[in-house]
């Protein structure tokens, strides 16, 4: 999920898909569904504070990036198979907690009924967190 | 409090979303404009323009919240998938009232059962206005709301429980019931025991083997602290709680605080339940019992199933208690002899005076007051030939030594006579109407008393 505010600090949320980090390691990038992420490219725009939670479904652990958005535009190819990867992955670890794959595939098509087309979010990582519920969430990584 | 606003989306018509089954995502802002993103279990709705969130632990959402009021969650749909924003602003929190003393009795039977009671506490419920409902998507459409009303079920329901004569019957008709009309195939009905330290499975509908017998500790779990709170309690994704439970205590446990760990507690029923709803059977406020639904399918019993199955609840508790209540009143007949002549087979039975269990050729029957009643009978039956009991011949009784149980001696009669139909071939424990039992045994017997 990633989480943005506008100049009025109006927090807006959107599912990504596909995340990469890039071969010098040195920043990340996720794609969101353009007509659902149309206000979260809008608040990058305007201040590029971003927060990325990344979660296991099978057993909840999860880190939280909060980084510094360096560029949104079109995926390249590479992008989009990873968003398909983690499509066909988030559908089978989701099974485990009674989440059927055709619910995973409703959602992703859902997101893309109006319009197919992605955008991509690219940042730099300044906070990594612990996310995973219990004792140690919101530690530092 | 605020005016009522109207929203793109009414919260009304995405009530699925606010059921639990699958996970909300939230997200605040600091005053420095960090945003900061989680994951929620409950957002409860609590009206057209509220919803509250649960508040355990002190952390950065709730910082970033008395900074900046203003948050966003996304919600999605169990059935189609469809996800809504909801845009908030923080009121309050409260730590009292209906809408927290429901949060809190989900988050503490999971904890419970989860062995996580010391761990999860709800410290309050986070009230929040909603500003704005809308669709993630371009094409929303949020759900029909199906406002079946299941009055034919019910009528149906109570016509059936009209027709039952004594407590065995009342239970099996309704269980099948639920099963018939309803379409709840496992259920199970749990009574109290004399002191009210346990609850017994005392008939059940939809499980192999029955699991008649099993118990819990009241207080303890999901069904145990439905008894003891006398409330329902309703979970739509038990797998992921489980996961949830799990990660924390492997956290506290990498910590080296195992102490304030507790085991997780078996729960009756179907190995892989995902939804359990569990409805308290009380009569004027007396608790006769638990009924218990279960589902292996994530997001089966809905609050709208909950209404439906508390008024059910609430007359088979009626219907039990008028049972009961005509079973105590029954006069005492004739004893009759046993019309079965035992056959050539030859079998021991044991008992263990110090916990009353019995024993049929080393075999584990029962033990407590099923197993000393069971003694009683068997010692009539050996002894004199008598095959015929009335209810309140055993529980005048006073050489049976059993503690007060009035009304609930049909209830230990129904686990005995359960537990000999499915663990021993050749005795049975027949309800011969109106408060009177049929002792049929078809071997001979040796009864042997140890310590």
């Amino acid at each position: 999920m990633v989480g943005t505010r506008d100049s009025e600090l109006v927090p807006e949320l959107v599912r990504a898909w596909g995340p990469r980090v890039s071969q010098d390691r040195k920043h990340i990038s996720v794609c969101v569904a353009t007509a659902a992420g149309a206000k979260t490219i809008a608040n990058l725009q305007d201040n590029g504070r971003v927060a990325v939670t990344f979660a296991l479904p099978a057993n909840s652990n999860a880190i939280q990036v909060w980084g510094r958005c360096i560029g949104t535009g079109r995926p390249h190819r590479d992008d989009l198979a990873a968003v398909q990867a983690h499509r066909d992955a988030f559908a089978e670890v989701n099974k485990d907690i009674g989440v059927p794959p055709p619910f995973i595939n409703a959602l992703w098509q859902r997101e893309l009924a109006g319009s197919p087309a992605m955008v991509r979010i690219r940042f730099v990582a300044e906070q990594i967190f612990n996310q995973t519920p219990g004792p140690d969430a919101g530690s530092r990584l | 409090m605020s005016e009522v606003r109207a929203l793109g989306v009414p919260l009304d018509s995405i009530a699925s979303c606010f059921e639990g089954v699958i996970p909300a995502s939230m997200c605040s802002c600091s005053r420095e404009g960090l945003p900061n993103v989680t994951f929620l279990s409950i957002v409860h709705r609590m009206d057209e323009n509220h919803v509250g969130l649960s508040f355990q632990f002190f952390n950065k959402t709730r910082k970033n919240i008395h900074e900046n009021p203003r948050a966003q969650l996304i919600v999605v749909t169990p059935g189609t998938a469809d996800q809504y924003r909801l845009d908030l602003r923080y009121l309050r929190t409260e730590t009292d009232g209906p809408g927290f003393d429901r949060m809190r009795a989900r988050l503490e039977a999971v904890a419970s059962q989860t062995g996580m009671s010391r761990v999860f506490r709800l410290r309050g419920m986070d009230v929040y206005e909603v500003l704005d409902c809308r669709s993630v998507n371009q094409e929303g459409r949020s759900e029909i709301v199906s406002h079946a009303d299941s009055i034919r079920e019910l009528e149906a329901f109570t016509g059936r429980l009209d027709n039952c004569e004594g407590l065995d019957a009342l239970l099996s008709t309704a269980l099948e019931a639920l099963a018939d009309l309803f379409g709840h195939r496992h259920s199970f009905v749990m009574f109290p025991d004399e002191d009210g330290t346990r609850l017994y499975t005392g008939a059940s509908y939809g499980f192999d083997p029955s699991g008649v017998g099993s118990e819990v500790v009241i207080g303890e779990g999901m069904l145990g602290l439905s008894a003891a709170r006398r409330s329902v309690v309703r979970v739509t994704n038990l797998a992921l709680d489980k996961v949830v439970a799990r990660a924390v205590r492997s956290g506290i446990e990498h910590r080296g605080e195992e102490s304030i760990l507790d085991k997780e507690i078996p729960l009756p029923g179907l190995p892989d339940v995902r939804s359990q709803l569990v409805l308290p059977l009380l009569s004027r406020n007396r608790l006769l019992g638990v009924l218990c639904l279960q589902s292996a399918d994530p997001g089966r019993f809905l609050e709208s199933d909950e209404r439906v199955m508390q008024i059910v609840a609430r007359h088979l508790a009626a219907s039990m208690a008028s049972t009961m209540a005509a079973g105590s009143a029954e006069p005492k007949v004739a004893a009759l002899q046993s019309d079965t002549a035992p056959a050539a087979s030859h079998s021991v039975i044991k008992h263990y005076r110090s916990d009353d269990s019995i024993f049929i050729d080393d075999a584990y029957l029962t033990k407590g007051i099923p197993g000393r009643l069971f003694w009683k009978l068997l010692q009539a039956f050996v002894g004199t030939g008598r095959a015929a009991f009335t209810n309140k011949e055993i529980r005048l009784d006073a050489s049976m030594g059993l503690p007060d149980i009035k009304d609930n001696l049909e209830a230990r009669l129904i686990l005995l006579r359960r537990r000999l139909d499915e663990r021993c071939e050749f005795m049975r424990l027949i309800p011969a109407g109106r408060g009177r039992l049929h002792l049929d045994v078809r071997r001979s017997l040796a009864l042997e008393e140890l310590p």
